[in-house]
């Protein structure tokens, strides 16, 4: 009876749940084309590549890049090689032990990040004290405390990773080895590593993913060498601009990338295996033609596609240049700001002459007196418009333009026209 | 050599048993044990300049601790109603934002895991795209929409619903907000995992016993997820608890996020033990929480982090 209205109350919720998701990273991903210094969507002024170019020629991204690269490597190496060791030791691991064992592991996941920035940042300084090591000694460098402070809890997420493909593997395989003669290296080395690889592997992606991203324990950390997630907070905090949301639209579109790939991939891979089951001995022997990479494969598709509106895209950053559009959008801007300015002169004109017609015994005050009562000398004195507390006539009439701050000074501010509504 | 560990030499030889040995303790030691313990002893000593470490100034005191609940001392208040306040509307928040972040879920994981089809990928796909974004530029987002002339008050006072833009920063909406989007994979993830394991069949057999839909998830499919919902809520407390990232950005400024108190012990004015000691308070007073609710619900550590 109602099942059509649970499936479309069931989409609706849907719809509104990814909008919420995606939503923020789209807008975001559209300021980055938008003319204004400011980044917004609305209103949309000019198409433009320039905040790419100003993201390109930012020398602390750049250099953050560097770091995250460097330190995001050394977190791999170590957290991988724990999180192995842990993963191999929670198996072989005395029964009683374990319960303990695996609190203490799983602990760092679960610990704030705050914290355990301030305990190794503690620690390792307290370390660096008793062994009489100066300030500039490797133990507290940048370096290694944010790979050392990360690791920690990196290694425990690895852990989890290689423990749930561990738990599937057969210890025969091993014995198996060491009957036929190889050493523990060996077996270790050619039965045990070759099936986790897969695992290591993505645990060693993930490992990366969050050393890049991490900002907590690091902000503690970092001390000489910010990485790209310090410095994109540094920036987001104290003025933002849409360089930033360039560098966030490049992130987006490369996850993008990188999903439809990994999607790509397998769908190919089950293709194939479809394929060869179906397959007759003598197309087996006679050289099984596979079907195409495209065919029935979504992924691969819009891989494809993507990849072709990239290439478009760049051209056309390569050879548009929107000086025209923004020097007409600045022209009218201007022409609107003169506008308010006229009105604003004549409505103060009037409320002038209403004045000085009410109350015709005004004195003439000093040049310097804040108070005004109708002298010209005061309303064209640009300090005094913009102080908004001393000068109540003006104000009350040049607030209908802008937020905050009245008279001429708020006019030109471009957020104040934003905010208009044009 | 105690028997255990040459039982294990011998498993593992001895090379590879001594190295895996060596980055356990190394891990668990080294980078978990030491640093907590080394930063508890830090927070009950005073803040002193290096060359006095370990001088006779150098005693265990609980003026770290004290400062927290009474303020500096000879201060005018009788409490240090700042950092206090700024602490329980932590946690409260926390807490609101764990539960929204449930009640938000909890429909998607259940529809993901007990939906069949092709567009289930897609969705998957779609839910883990903005978790590879950058904490810091998925909070930025937040901010472009919910600015003084973001969108979301262009099309707000462009509906006629406001006059005036509204500050969602400085009411901290944006920072609820963007607390509850950074973590909502954390809560999907391990309901959606608990929930595809539930035998569609169960479902089947309340309904046809007459159940209806609400007190079939009451009596069929949350008892079952409990593993799941307790240990995604777990995640979601504890990191939005312990969030930094989300509170500079997106918090209003007359408004403080108790991360950020620590963050200016340890940056501003360089107190390092009253950052540390403030760290404690934190840390301890979370996993108590959590403790707590998880026996309030009847829940098992070993189910965490399943």
């Amino acid at each position: 009876m109602n099942t059509s209205l649970i499936r479309v109350s069931v989409w609706i919720y849907l719809a509104i749940f990814f909008a919420y998701l995606l939503g923020p990273l789209v807008i975001m991903s559209a300021t980055a084309f938008n003319s204004p210094a400011f980044p917004s969507a609305t209103p949309w002024e000019c198409l433009t590549f320039d905040w790419f170019s100003a993201l390109f020629q930012d020398a602390r991204i750049l250099n953050g890049i560097k770091n995250s690269l460097i330190i995001g490597a050394g977190t791999v190496v170590l957290s991988v090689l724990m999180g192995l060791a842990g993963a191999l030791l929670l198996t072989q691991i005395w029964p009683k032990l374990r319960a303990t064992y695996y609190t203490i592991i799983i602990a760092p996941i679960l610990i704030p990040g705050v914290v355990l920035g301030i305990s190794t940042l503690v620690f390792w300084d307290r370390v660096n004290r008793m062994l009489g090591l100066g300030p500039d000694s490797a133990l507290s460098s940048g370096l290694f405390l944010t790979v050392i402070g990360q690791s920690t809890f990196i290694a425990s997420y690895c852990m989890l990773v290689l423990v749930a493909r561990l738990q599937r593997y057969d210890v025969a395989l091993t014995e198996a080895a060491l009957d036929l003669g190889a050493t523990h290296a060996q077996a270790f080395r050619k039965v045990l590593l070759p099936f986790m690889r897969p695992a290591i592997a993505s645990s060693a992606v993930l490992a990366f993913l969050a050393s890049f991203e991490n900002y907590n324990t690091t902000t503690f950390t970092f001390g000489e060498y910010p990485t790209l997630t310090i410095e994109l907070a540094q920036k987001v905090r104290y003025g933002i601009s849409p360089a930033i949301s360039s560098l966030a639209f490049i992130i987006v579109v490369l996850t993008v990338f990188a999903a439809l790939a990994n999607e790509a991939l397998i769908r190919r891979r089950e293709l194939v295996a479809a394929a060869r089951r179906k397959a007759t001995v003598a197309e087996l022997t006679g050289g099984l033609k596979l079907p195409g990479f495209l065919s029935g494969n979504t992924a691969a598709v819009l891989l494809v596609v993507m990849g072709i509106g990239t290439v478009v895209v760049l051209g056309t950053a390569a050879t548009y240049r929107p000086d025209q559009c923004i020097a007409d959008v600045r022209e009218q801007k201007r022409l609107e700001a003169e506008k308010r300015a006229e009105e604003l002169r004549a409505r103060r004109d009037a409320e002038r002459k209403e004045k000085t017609t009410a109350e015709p015994a005004a004195p003439a005050p000093s040049a310097g007196a804040g108070n005004n009562s109708g002298s010209f000398g005061n309303v064209f004195n640009p300090g005094t418009l913009q102080d908004g507390a001393t000068t109540p006539a003006p104000d009350a009439q040049g607030s209908t333009g802008s937020g905050g701050n009245s008279g001429f000074g708020g006019v030109f501010d471009p957020n104040a026209l934003q905010g208009s509504g044009n | 050599m105690p028997r255990f560990l040459k039982d294990f030499l011998n498993r593992n030889g001895t090379g590879p048993g001594l190295v895996m040995l060596g980055l356990v303790l190394f891990w668990t030691v080294g980078l978990i044990i030491l640093p907590q313990l080394s930063m508890l002893d830090f927070s009950f000593r005073p803040n002193l300049p290096p060359p006095e470490m370990g001088g006779p100034k150098d005693v265990y005191t609980l003026e770290n601790y004290k400062y927290l609940v009474y303020g500096p001392e000879g201060g005018s208040q009788a409490y240090n109603a700042v950092d206090l306040m700024v602490f329980f509307r932590t946690l409260v928040a926390a807490v609101c934002v764990t539960v929204f972040n449930l009640v938000l879920c909890y429909p998607i994981a259940y529809y993901l895991g007990q939906t069949k089809g092709n567009h289930i990928r897609v969705l998957a796909l779609m839910l883990i795209i903005p978790y590879w974004i950058n904490e810091i530029l998925r909070a930025f987002a937040l901010r472009i929409i919910f600015g003084e002339t973001g969108v979301l008050n262009t099309i707000l006072t462009g509906a006629g619903l406001f006059d005036t833009p509204f500050d969602f920063i400085r009411n901290d909406y944006a920072l609820y907000a963007g607390l509850g989007y950074a973590y909502i994979l954390l809560m999907i993830f391990p309901i959606y995992n608990v929930i595809e394991s539930l035998d569609h069949n169960q479902i089947e057999a309340a309904r046809d016993l007459g159940a209806p839909w609400w007190r079939i998830h009451w009596r069929v499919v949350i008892p079952y997820a409990k593993p799941g919902i307790s240990s995604g809520c777990t995640m979601v407390f504890m990191l939005s608890a312990g969030a930094l990232a989300a509170p500079q950005i997106l918090g209003g400024p007359s408004s403080l996020w108790f991360t950020q108190l620590i963050y200016q012990q340890f940056n501003d004015s360089s107190d390092w033990p009253q950052g540390a000691a403030y760290a404690v308070v934190l840390l301890v007073t979370c996993v108590l929480l959590v403790l707590g609710a998880m026996r309030l619900f009847k829940v098992n550590m070993g189910d965490i982090g399943k």
